[in-house]
């Protein structure tokens, strides 16, 4: 693994180097995101599920370093989780469940499959690449490396963002993701 | 109407998270989409939503949302037109 | 090679393979208009099964129905299920979701997880290993036969089931509602006049292995490819670049003559449809005929995938080009081969075609006897 990030609500942890913030939870988030990209307005429209995972690729991404934006197609976005969308579930479910203030939100609805982050970060850095998502019940290093590795048996597919990000309510989310060349 | 164009602005940036802007920021008569504020077609969806929560109107077409939409003043025109709330 | 074994289809037009295949050929479909459904306030149209026969306390309906096609899909096979080279892949949207709804009080809310709800499934068969939900929007059950295709090449396993499964949901509705997305009536894939897609209940198993040698009729997964549009989570591209480069990966170096069809995504949405049409024009393709599934089982999902891949088995089996139901007149820039009427072919090998929320497009290379 070249690089990784860690993202906990009291944590920040970048190549095995803790990151200062000042804030928890949420609102770490936020403050990662005003510190670190600043330049992405879409981020307030995310769910907190693709904050955090925008946020781990980001800081991943700086952490490689030659940020160029090119369009490319040979790397992939694989992602895992237990909790698949469940925040944003939550929160679409909180729209249509009074029957007497039903006002389905399509800006929710979007979000509510787990896979969307892959999609933003597919947008942001112009990744043409393979991007898909997975769900396991418990966090599974081995089972997470070793799809990662068969993901490589795509021919053109030469590095991954790959890892774990989950979040099961805003205050409380998990990212583990690395960087993978395929000759590792 | 003023007050309207202004509850209005307060409405676009609180449904379509707009975190970083004020109602100061946002020109009566800019495009909504496009140039102006650069909204997205999910944001389109939401102002009809919002729409139909705040005002009572139900647009039973989604491409009359391209002509209300082209402004705040011609959005803020069209609700007090057609407000049942 | 890797080959597929045995599969199922449990939906509203039969729960087998054949069953469905020939309802579909005769031209059925469930679609139904459904008023006042879920206490939704838009009237809707989808192909739903009927969830009294599958009321339960112990399981969801979901879990149901996969447990039930996975069992036939096996009946006759010698697959040891209980085997740890054995490995299942759930492909699925929205799983349990409508668990959610306060009303919903049946089930503890850790069946909403996806993994729980793949483990109900594999606890049933005895299986040791822990399930792998492929949840990659409507994509998922091309990819979960990518996934298969992998884990079977690497040599970790000699059987991998891949069972692909969505029910609907008032939350899954009311969803694509708000997206202005469904369609009032019948879906008409590619027409002039289409208006948004229906929606549809199933579950669809492939049980796939891998072998050195094929015989001319088994049909192999050749190639398959998964790739993003790079635009926005929810509108498809103009230029159809996921589409497109997932087409071009999976057509490879096989010439498009031999192709008998792709199987489209065809939802009938406007952007959709238009899509498609551009990213098959982009691959050169756009001499191979192409029909869309979604006329008679509505959108499947996370099913979808896999439930359209077994049709278009079954229709090459059958030297036929299935007709899509509910085109009448091409809609979309790109002259396409559609027709609403069944066709004969002799070809055989076919390319399973899907895009998804999120940006991402995911295309199959299938071949009967494998790739010659």
């Amino acid at each position: 693994m070249r690089h990784s990030v860690i993202i906990t609500p009291d944590h920040v942890i970048v190549d095995g180097n803790p990151l200062m913030h000042n804030e928890k939870g949420s609102v770490l988030l936020t403050e990662l995101y005003r510190n670190h990209i600043g330049d992405y307005p879409k981020f307030f429209k995310m769910d907190t599920l693709s904050k955090l995972g925008f946020i781990a690729s980001e800081l991943l991404l700086n952490a490689e370093g030659n940020r160029s934006f090119e369009p490319r197609e040979d790397r992939a976005v694989i992602l895992f989780n237990r909790h698949a969308s469940l925040q944003a579930d939550t929160a679409y479910q909180a729209t249509i469940q009074d029957p007497d203030n039903f006002f389905p939100s399509p800006a929710a609805f979007v979000y509510t499959l787990p896979n969307i982050v892959t999609g933003e970060i597919a947008i942001r850095n112009k990744y043409f690449g393979e991007t898909s998502f997975i769900v396991i019940d418990d966090y599974d290093e081995k089972i997470i490396m070793e799809n990662l590795k068969n993901a490589f048996q795509d021919p053109m597919t030469t590095s991954i963002i790959g890892g774990w990000v989950d979040c099961s309510d805003e205050e409380h989310f998990e990212a583990k993701i690395f960087l993978i060349e395929k000759e590792n | 109407m003023d007050e309207l164009i202004y509850t209005l602005k307060q409405q676009i940036i609180e449904a379509l998270n707009l975190e970083d802007m004020k109602p100061e920021d946002i020109d009566d008569n800019a495009s909504l989409f496009g140039e102006g504020l650069g909204l997205d077609s999910i944001d389109a969806l939401e102002l009809i939503v919002m729409m139909e929560k705040n005002y009572g109107i139900k647009l039973k077409d989604p491409t009359q949302g391209k002509e209300i939409f082209k402004s705040v003043a011609v959005m803020a025109d069209f609700i007090a037109k057609n407000r049942t709330k | 090679m890797i080959v597929c074994v045995a599969h199922n289809i449990i939906s509203p037009l039969g729960v087998t393979s054949a069953d469905n295949y020939a309802a579909v050929k005769s031209g059925r479909s469930a679609l139904k208009r459904y008023d006042g459904l879920w206490g939704l306030p838009e009237p809707f149209v989808a192909s739903l099964l009927d969830r009294d026969a599958y009321a339960d306390d112990r399981q969801t309906i979901d879990e149901k129905i996969v447990i039930d096609s996975v069992s036939r899909a096996l009946e006759n096979t010698s697959v040891d299920v209980t085997s740890s080279r054995v490995l299942f892949i759930i492909s699925t949207t929205k799983g349990n979701v409508f668990l959610l709804d306060k009303r919903a009080n049946a089930f503890p809310q850790e069946r909403v997880r996806l993994g729980m709800m793949a483990r109900e499934v594999t606890r049933h068969f005895g299986n040791p290993n822990e399930p792998i939900v492929v949840s990659n929007a409507c994509i998922s059950g091309v990819c979960a036969q990518i996934e298969a295709m992998r884990y079977l090449e690497s040599g970790a396993y000699d059987y991998v089931i891949v069972c692909g499964v969505d029910v609907q949901s008032a939350f899954i509705v009311s969803g694509f509602q708000s997206f202005k997305a469904l369609s009032p009536d019948e879906c008409k894939p590619f027409d002039a006049n289409r208006q948004g897609l229906n929606l549809g209940d199933a579950a669809a198993t492939i049980v796939f292995t891998k072998k050195d040698k094929v015989g001319d009729n088994e049909w192999v997964a050749c190639r398959g490819a998964i790739r993003n549009d790079a635009n926005h989570i929810s509108g498809p591209s103009r230029t159809g670049e996921g589409s497109y480069r997932a087409l071009k990966v999976a057509l490879g170096d096989m010439e498009p003559e031999k192709l008998a069809f792709i199987n489209a995504h065809g939802t009938a949405t406007s952007y959709n449809d238009e899509m498609e049409s551009i990213a098959i024009e982009r691959a050169g393709l756009a001499g191979v005929p192409v029909n869309s599934l979604k006329g008679y089982y509505g959108h499947t999902m996370g099913a979808a995938g896999v439930l359209e891949t077994i049709i278009s088995m079954q229709a090459v089996d059958d030297h036929n080009i299935l007709g899509t139901r509910g085109f009448d007149t091409l809609g979309v820039t790109h002259p396409l081969d559609v027709s609403n009427q069944n066709r004969a072919t002799e070809k055989r090998a076919f390319i399973k075609l899907l895009s998804g929320f999120g940006g991402c497009n995911a295309a199959l290379l299938m071949a009967k006897g494998g790739l010659r």
